[in-house]
């Protein structure tokens, strides 16, 4: 490790003034449980390193409002987002991620908004966040802008975020009585990097009348991807075997599923047929929230 | 009050949780340079250059070191315990990806960890071959041009000097006639079976520190066998060994990872030409280029008569060793020969060959080569009894091995509880009474393993127990604590002779200029063997404190003060008695040719697993929900701590089992870091019972013997047989994946999954 430089702005303002969009060395850390993996395998070697952890303390903040809406502040740390009992009873497939998200010691210090910026396909928050309907609120030198957090994502890796922009707030908007679930497959050992992550967000009508559902497949593609073409079978229609078969198999067909480690792309496809049914079933089944 | 049987805490519990235990990561000393290796990116190759021109040029490098300065301070820098075969940094060629080719010396080890960076070698590339059968092939290429046995194990010697061979080992066992006994079988099953390549991960890597003296040296190092090291590093030096002082602290985990010889040669011989105090200690990511574990291709064939008894075995086993020896030839021997499994087998043929390949060196790690043979012929035993349609329990009592029959060597089998152990499984698993099969997608199997393991033989620990004048107790030993409790097991073992308090007994343990000799912490030796070299020495000790109290006229047969006993014949508080003790079991060598011996080991370890799985049809994944771990340990000292090597075991099993692999991209490990190569988690571990046997070692001390890798043997074969009884498909190979699973599943209902186009 060459030494390189730790600057600990007192203010967000300041973190994006330290910022430098011309230098890809010089980057902001949050809890760095990813970044400092890069650095260790050397794939990325900083000359400046700019800490979040000074900033105001309001971006730590997790705010369920009066109509539902839940605001993070993007250095909420993951643990404070799993121990949120405003999280818990408002939208338990949050805390319920969070649960087997990587480990606590990672949850202890990894922060909503660098889980989010990072643009790793293999990370949990991600694709929950983009079928919930969340939005990212970035700053940077030019103002204040917003995200949906399903096309947050260029590539692998790869952000819409600009060299000086800063996420400062994840916005999730009331799931009213929306039911949502986040499925994910390792194949490995269990706090493995996943196989396929998927998640799912709809509204019910009677028993299982599926209206405006959002399907999120992450881990096993490129980047976090929308299901458009499984959504439109759902759409309207009542989630039964032969719906959700139909979903599963559009699904598999419409994204390009990348083999490694995890398994072979051709595994992968069947598990996104199989988990895309599961997750829904689940969702189903699980409680709903207020 | 017994000192046997007693779950005391262990010793250093207190100074391991408070951060007061030594480990030789933590040390530093005045004038300290650390080394970081620059590695070969080739996996077979010719060296034609090495440039380290801007390394040494830049500012807070002190040396760069290649293969060619060790020459000239050790003119034979290669090192290993069973062949001479490793060099100190590579010369002339580099045999596998990640070799030591050159190493930086600075202050600063980011220093040196980026001057590194700066290196680059050219070589001339040679065809690499990887594969452990094809390697034996006529055309293979050849890792190395001649072989050289190290002399330290006589039934090595005949290999010397063989050329244009990439077999390290060709151990053969004969006895009876296999093929007549096939020709004669009503049936003939045969099969093969694989392991994948995987690795110890201790939580603490490899680290050494060697301190130059006048004409001496120390070497603080993270080793499991302190005598061997001084041993090598004297001999490759050409020092007595008394010139060469070995210390070893605490270890963070073993697993056979840090025997015989590893990252000890480099650290000295920077530290000879630097004469400074040089510091090697490897990331956790170099574990991946340092040591590995055997990937075995094993092909089992047996003969089984109208009753379903076994009457012949032949086993063929190649063993991948990769680039260099380490204790590779003496895996494929000492293990080989129990390559037929615990059965009571009349007609047995074993060839176990090691074998030279491109691959990081592979050796030691917990149970030397059995589980991997354990993987194969309990799964081929499991395949024979479903073919005959008899219960896989029943089918093992028919065939198991009992006290009193001789064993495919000919060595008559005493205190090894195969079939007590078996029962105890049965038991807990409850195999008498169906289980739930399961509906739906979910389907539930059962399946069991059973091994046995012989001890390595002959092999030689001693000990020294000091009383001190006011009647407190030190130990000094070789035998290295690494997390599995030996320091308080010897204590225990003392206390009981001398009748005290275990908790008050020190243990001085890795230090060669205190300790006596010892062979090594490793293959479940130390208890048995330094066990009885403490056990004599504690009774040499009593013995000198009876004869001292006879001689200042105590009474003989009454309690007496120990420090009374020092005043009285010191006439103050001085003195002390030292008792000595060393242990050495008998052995008969086997025959070269047909591996026959009527005393082939002092004890046997047994051990076995009962498995319940869940099958998830749609995706493959399985889920172990009830492990049972049973062991035979003969009597046990300090049953908490016993337990938990069982459960250990099992656990570390259980992760060669589902969920590691060393991924390779030609030679190059592609998942060198512990985010991909992934270890069990707390959320893997299944609900595990674990047991110990009520059982006597009758050589052992107080009837004690090994314990620390009988949880490994029965892990895999039992979740591979619980597979097949859920779903009726047979994985050969390890690790199970949950893909592997879907795709046999497929497979055999005739809708195979693709493979991914290139």
């Amino acid at each position: 490790m060459i030494p390189f430089d730790w600057v600990e702005p007192r203010s967000f303002a300041e973190a994006v003034a330290s910022l430098d969009p011309e230098d890809p060395t010089v980057r902001p850390v949050a809890g760095g449980t990813a970044l400092m993996l890069m650095m260790k395998a050397g794939v990325f070697t900083p000359t400046r390193l700019i800490s979040l952890a000074q900033i105001e303390p309001h971006y730590s903040a997790i705010t369920v409002e009066k109509n539902g809406a839940l605001r993070i502040g993007a250095m909420a740390t993951l643990s404070a987002l799993e121990q949120s009992s405003a999280v818990a009873e408002h939208f338990p497939v949050i805390t319920e991620t969070l649960l087997t998200l990587s480990n606590v010691r990672v949850r202890n210090v990894a922060c909503v908004g660098g889980a989010l910026a990072h643009g790793d396909p293999h990370m949990d928050l991600p694709p929950l966040f983009a079928a919930l309907g969340a939005k990212v609120l970035v700053r940077g030198p030019a103002g204040v802008r917003e995200i949906d957090v399903d096309s947050l994502y260029a590539g692998y890796y790869e952000t819409m975020l600009a060299k000086d922009e800063l996420i400062a707030e994840v916005f999730v908007p009331a799931l009213n009585g929306a039911k949502s679930a986040y499925m994910k497959c390792t194949s490995r050992s269990a706090d493995d990097w996943p196989a396929l992550g998927l998640a799912v967000r709809f509204e019910v009508e009677g028993h299982a009348h599926i209206r405006n559902p959002r399907l999120v497949v992450s881990a096993a593609t490129e980047k976090v991807t929308r299901l458009t073409q499984a959504e439109d079978i759902l759409k309207n229609a009542e989630a039964d075997s032969v719906v959700l078969k139909r979903a599963g198999e559009a699904a598999a067909e419409e994204v390009t599923l990348l083999g490694d480690a995890h398994g072979s792309a051709s595994y992968k496809r069947e598990l996104l047929r199989v988990y895309l049914a599961r997750a829904i079933r689940h969702a189903l089944a699980g409680k709903s929230a207020q | 009050m017994s000192q046997m049987g007693r779950s005391i805490p262990r010793l250093e519990a207190r100074s391991k949780v408070t951060g007061r235990a030594e480990y030789v990561h933590n040390m530093r000393v005045p004038g300290m340079l650390t080394a970081k290796i620059f590695r070969s990116t080739v996996a077979h190759g010719r060296i034609l250059s090495i440039d380290a021109e801007e390394a040494r040029g830049m500012e807070g490098v002190y040396a760069v070191v290649t293969g060619e300065d060790v020459r000239k301070i050790i003119p034979n820098p290669y090192f290993g315990p069973a062949f001479h075969d490793q060099p100190i940094l590579a010369l002339d060629k580099v045999r596998y990806v990640g070799e030591a080719v050159a190493a930086v010396l600075a202050s600063d080890p980011h220093i040196a960890e980026a001057a590194v960076q700066t290196i680059s070698a050219e070589y001339e590339e040679l065809e690499p071959v990887f594969d452990e059968v094809e390697a034996t092939l006529p055309n293979s290429p050849i890792v190395h041009d001649e072989l050289k046995p190290a002399g330290t194990f006589a039934d090595l010697k005949h290999l010397a000097g063989r050329k244009n061979t990439n077999i390290a080992l060709d151990y053969q066992l004969r006895r009876g006639d296999v093929d007549k006994a096939f020709a004669a079988a009503v049936h003939v099953f045969e099969h093969e079976f694989r392991t994948q390549h995987v690795l110890h991960v201790p939580l603490e890597s490899h680290a050494s520190l060697a301190i130059p003296g006048e004409g001496t040296l120390t070497l603080h190092t993270s080793s499991q066998t302190p005598s061997f090291v001084r041993m090598e590093i004297a001999r490759l030096l050409g020092w007595p060994e008394n010139r060469v002082h070995v210390k070893v602290p605490f270890l963070g985990g073993g697993y056979g990872a840090k025997v015989y010889v590893k990252v000890e040669p480099l650290a000295v011989a920077l530290a000879l030409i630097v004469r400074r105090p040089v510091k090697v200690a490897l990331t956790m990511e170099e574990q991946f280029y340092t040591i590995t574990k055997h990937p075995v291709t094993f092909r089992i064939k047996s003969g089984v008569d109208k009753d379903g008894r076994i009457t012949a075995r032949k086993c063929d086993v190649y063993w991948n060793g990769g680039a260099y020896a380490d204790i590779g030839p003496r895996v494929a021997q000492k293990t080989g020969f129990t390559a037929p499994g615990p059965y009571d087998i009349d007609n047995v043929s074993i060839d176990s060959y090691e074998v030279y390949t491109n691959r990081p060196p592979a050796g030691a790690l917990r149970g030397f080569g059995v589980p991997q043979l354990v993987w194969a012929y309990e799964s081929h035993t499991d395949l024979i009894a479903r073919e005959l349609g008899l219960d896989p329990v029943e089918y093992r009592r028919k065939n198991i091995l009992r006290d009193g029959r001789p064993h495919a060597t000919g060595t008559i089998m005493k205190d090894a509880g195969i079939d007590a152990v078996l029962d105890r499984i049965a038991e807990r698993m409850n195999w008498s009474v169906a289980i739930d099969r399961g509906t739906g997608r979910i389907k539930r199997g059962r399946g069991i393993g059973i091994g046995f393991k012989a001890s390595i033989s002959p092999t030689t620990s001693g000990a020294i127990v000091n009383v001190s004048a006011d009647g407190s107790v030190v130990i000094f030993t070789n035998t290295i604590d690494m997390g599995q409790g030996s320091d308080t097991a010897m204590a225990q073992l003392a206390a009981e002779v001398l009748n005290i308090d275990a908790e008050k007994v020190k243990v001085v343990h890795g230090d060669t200029d205190a300790a006596p000799y010892d062979m090594g912490t490793l293959g479940s030796r130390s208890t048995f063997h330094m066990g009885n070299a403490v056990k004599l020495a504690a009774e040499d000790a009593r013995d000198k404190l009876v004869a001292l109290a006879a001689e200042v006229g105590l009474p003989a047969g009454t309690n007496y003060d120990v420090q009374e006993l020092f005043r009285k014949r010191y006439g103050m508080r001085a003195g002390n008695i030292v008792g000595v003790g060393s242990y050495v079991p008998s052995y008969t060598p086997p025959d070269p040719k047909t591996g026959q011996s009527a005393n082939v080991t002092p004890f046997w370890m047994v051990g076995g697993a009962g498995a319940e799985v869940e099958v998830d049809t749609e995706t493959g994944h399985v889920r172990v929900t009830k492990l049972v771990n049973v062991a035979d340990g003969g009597k046990i000292i300090n049953p908490k701590i016993a337990r938990t090597q069982i459960s250990g075991g099992a656990i570390m099993q259980l992760g060669f089992t589902l969920t590691e692999r060393m991924e390779f991209d030609g030679g190059q490990v592609t998942n060198a870091s512990f985010a991909d190569y992934k270890i069990p988690g707390f959320r893997d571990v299944p609900p595990m019972e674990s047991e110990l046997i009520a059982a006597n070692q009758e050589n052992g001390p107080f009837g004690a013997k090994g314990i620390g890798e009988s949880a490994t043997f029965g892990v895999s074969p039992a979740i591979a047989n619980a597979i097949h009884d859920a779903v009726g498909v047979r994985l050969t190979s390890l690790p199970i994946k949950a893909e592997a699973v879907l795709r046999a599943l497929r497979a055999a209902q005739g809708n195979p999954l693709a493979e991914d186009e290139e």
